[in-house]
């Protein structure tokens, strides 16, 4: 892989065993000031480890992982990362003032306490103690710990989790004013309406490998223009074959097509199947993108 | 190339937050800075006992380093495994935090906690009548401080490696368990043979001997040699510490 020169932090042919499974094949992944990327992937796909390796919690075993150019390992590369992780805990008896001014002091020029308290939406909690926050504050002082050192790299682990919709939106827009100041940012989330909204580029993940790497409009386009979900005898081979039919899958009970022309399609499935039920059709979105980039469960749990 | 040197203060800041917050942990202070006061009270002031002008002197020897031990081991011990559990330890690895600041930071707040019950059993020991010169008192207060820190050591390797239960059960077998082997509650001359033979290797018993030798009591051995026991054991618990920081992923 060639030198990338926005590259903020990189990973180049790492790979990582983890309780006698290989979780990382031989992973390349790069992250550039200035974008919003989102890694995706269903559970055990690796992401967590992705982000363990790139923020020094882990080392490689082969390959090499790399923070502003230095081993993620040390204390002075992560001197421009900012973390953000769902499985961190806070000091139930340190205030939130106590904890981010400690946390900033960390940092060689951290932003002021109201700046970051401000930013994360908890300036009115300063005085109060941590053990004393419900999960959507906890998680926004999570993030107050994140920005106070002015990061160059954001890394955001299921940043919302939490959080109700109002709060997560807020919580967006400064992170995508960070982006736009040139901060890189690296986004796991479940949530892929806040993928959609935040990422500039989608990773997804499937057993240690990018499967796709593209920005989320590029994406859905590939998934085509809708998807028809219906109660049908028909079996998802048969259905491919329909007219404008890119994908055809069962999804539960429910046989779910992804289509360029959603009325050829779906003129074509109601004289191939006249008892049909349940028919719907919506436009396809980020997670029908990324079902269709992904191994059926079925086949998965056979490989 | 001072982009990479630490900001001014990092290891003073961690060490006050951290005796700031045992300060406000009320149930895990008070009864490790009680426990020993109240044993040295029972046997030298309220229990009849030998007689011997140097008895409360020898005895205040022996419990000033029990002192130091359990907030050693319960705070790192149980402490760090508590706070691995609940990921306040993810917290500061993914920060720029040195690992030296948060193990001096613990060792900070340990000391504090053991010069309260210090402070408690000296006053006691004057109650019951022990006299040493102020050159004494230093130096035998330096050595109980100071007896923290193997105990701390052997305490954080616990807590990177243990859960928070398993942690808490050995701190206490340690506390206990040290503590009567190694000579501090009954003088190691007293106990059986197979207690002293086990209790040599107990950092309590080469403590206990040295502020033995410290306030002129009898001692088995010389202080050279308890003294290079007890630094060996301290590197020991530093290697055993160490490993365990760097062998735990979470």
């Amino acid at each position: 892989m060639p030198d990338d020169l926005a590259a903020v932090a990189q990973l180049s042919q790492v790979s990582k065993r983890l309780g006698g499974r290989t979780v990382l094949p031989a992973l390349d992944l790069v992250l550039r000031a200035g974008e919003v990327t989102a890694l995706l992937g269903p559970n055990g796909a690796g992401k967590t480890t992705s982000v363990a390796l790139l923020t020094g919690r882990l080392a490689p075993d082969a390959g090499s992982a790399t923070l502003f150019g230095l081993d993620p390992r040390r204390p002075a590369a992560r001197r421009r990362l900012g973390v953000m992780l769902q499985s961190a805990g806070l000091p139930d008896v340190l205030t939130i003032g106590e904890l981010v001014t400690l946390h900033s002091g960390y940092y060689p020029d951290p932003r002021p306490l109201d700046e970051v308290l401000a930013l994360a939406g908890i300036g009115d909690l300063a005085d109060r103690r941590c053990g004393t926050l419900s999960g959507g504050q906890a998680r926004r002082v999570q993030y107050a710990l994140a920005i106070c050192g002015r990061p160059d790299l954001l890394v955001l682990d299921e940043p919302t989790a939490a959080m109700d919709r109002g709060s997560a939106r807020t919580l967006w827009s400064t992170v995508r004013d960070l982006a736009d100041s040139g901060v890189a940012v690296l986004l796991t989330s479940h949530d892929l309406a806040e993928a959609d909204a935040l990422a500039d580029r989608v990773l997804v993940m499937e057993a240690g490998r990018i499967v796709a790497d593209d920005t989320p409009a590029a994406l859905r386009a590939r998934a085509g223009g809708s998807v028809i979900r219906c109660r049908s005898r028909l079996v998802p081979p048969a259905a491919a074959l329909l007219p404008a039919a890119r994908d055809a899958a069962m999804d539960g009970a429910d046989l779910r097509i992804v289509t360029a022309d959603a009325a050829a399609t779906t003129r074509a499935l109601l004289d191939a199947d006249p008892e049909l039920s349940a028919l719907r059709i919506a436009d396809a979105t980020l997670e029908d993108a990324i079902a269709a980039l992904l191994t059926p469960t079925e086949q998965r749990i056979a490989a | 190339m001072t982009a990479l040197a630490l900001p001014d203060g990092v290891w003073h800041r961690e060490a006050l937050t951290e005796v700031k917050r045992s300060l406000r942990l009320p149930q895990f202070l008070l009864p490790t800075v009680l426990t020993p006061a109240g044993f040295y009270a029972l046997f030298t002031l309220a229990l009849p006992h030998d007689p011997a002008p140097g008895f409360a002197a020898a005895t205040l020897a022996g419990y000033g380093v029990f002192a130091a031990t359990g907030p050693a081991l319960f705070g790192f011990g149980a402490g760090v495994a508590v706070e691995r559990e609940q990921g306040l330890i993810e917290l500061k690895r993914v920060s720029p935090m040195p690992a030296g600041a948060y193990v001096a930071a613990k060792l900070a707040a340990a000391i504090v906690t053991t010069a309260f019950a210090l402070m408690l059993i000296d006053a006691l020991s004057i109650v019951a009548g022990v006299r040493l010169s102020p050159a004494t008192w230093a130096l035998l207060t330096l050595l109980h401080l100071a007896s923290a820190v193997p105990f701390a050591l052997i305490g954080f390797g616990m807590g990177m490696r243990m859960t928070a239960k398993g942690a808490v059960a050995v701190a206490n077998a340690l506390f206990l368990g040290c503590s009567v082997l190694g000579g501090l509650w009954v003088p190691s001359r007293l106990l059986p043979g197979w207690m002293q033979m086990v209790g040599a290797w107990t950092p309590s018993y080469h403590l206990g001997q040295l502020a033995r030798w410290i306030i002129g009591a009898d001692t088995i051995g010389t202080p050279g040699i308890h003294g290079a026991a007890v630094l060996a054991m301290t590197v020991a618990g530093a290697a055993w510490a160490w490993t365990g920081w760097r062998r735990s992923p979470a």
